[in-house]
């Protein structure tokens, strides 16, 4: 579901396909190098997500508050149509810097 | 009427996404609508099999689908514990991340996503109605 590669400055994390419930719960146990390096930049590259819903949600948020707390930030890349309704309908758009190429 | 029945497993939900689907396409719900309705539907069903019966127990989650000429109609019910989701406060999405609640957005989704909610119990049963207008699109 992720991959995750080192960069110069933090970490990539890939994401694609459906971010599904079932998908997200199988998620939550590998971003533990996320977490870990929260005090980096995290960037979640979602060029190739189709679909999210609240429990990807709720994972890409659990990113952002251990950043907040460890002085890291967040990217959130491309980001297709539906999941732009969805970061409206959900506020996500205050949260994150999320940059479409 | 499409009627789909799950058990209490969040691992089935691919089922439910191809349900929806299918009903989409026979009905000539636009993508970009039935991709909200997905949403809307797994939220409110993953709700029910993470809270409706109490942990270890199996239970089932009935689907039931129908569309007249615009307007689709989703019927989600269960023989749970009784439980109103409608009566759940609504997240507050202008909050910054350090005050953010991880939880409460599904019913959030559905709220937004969804044109009407309606909830009752009977027949020893939790009954959540949800409406959603559509444009019919030529059903090639």
């Amino acid at each position: 579901m992720i991959n995750i590669t080192e960069e110069k400055e933090g970490l990539r994390a890939v994401f694609e396909g459906r971010l599904d419930t079932p998908a997200a719960v199988k998620a939550q146990q590998e971003i533990g190098s996320l977490l870990e390096n929260a005090d980096k930049t995290i960037i979640l590259d979602c060029t190739n997500l189709e679909y999210i819903s609240s429990s990807g949600l709720r994972l890409f948020l659990s990113i952002r508050k251990e950043a907040g707390a460890k002085g890291g930030n967040v990217i959130i890349e491309n980001i297709n149509e539906n999941i732009r309704k969805v970061f409206m309908m959900t506020g996500f758009f205050n949260l994150f810097d999320i940059r479409n190429a | 009427m499409y009627h789909l029945t799950l058990p209490n497993d969040i691992e089935t939900i691919p089922q439910l996404n191809e349900f929806i689907d299918g009903f989409c396409e026979e009905t000539g719900i636009s993508m970009d609508v039935c991709t909200s309705l997905n949403l809307a539907i797994e939220e409110a069903v993953v709700n029910v099999m993470s809270y409706a019966y109490p942990v270890g127990t199996v239970g089932n989650v009935d689907i039931e689908a129908e569309a007249d000429k615009n307007v689709a109609t989703f019927v989600i019910s269960d023989t749970g514990q009784p439980f109103d989701p409608t009566k759940k406060a609504d997240a507050d999405i202008t909050l910054p991340a350090e005050k953010r609640p991880v939880g409460g957005l599904g019913i959030h989704l559905v709220r937004q996503i969804m044109d009407s909610i309606s909830y009752e119990y009977a027949d020893h049963k939790n009954i959540l109605t949800l409406k959603k207008k559509f444009n019919k699109q030529e059903v090639l």
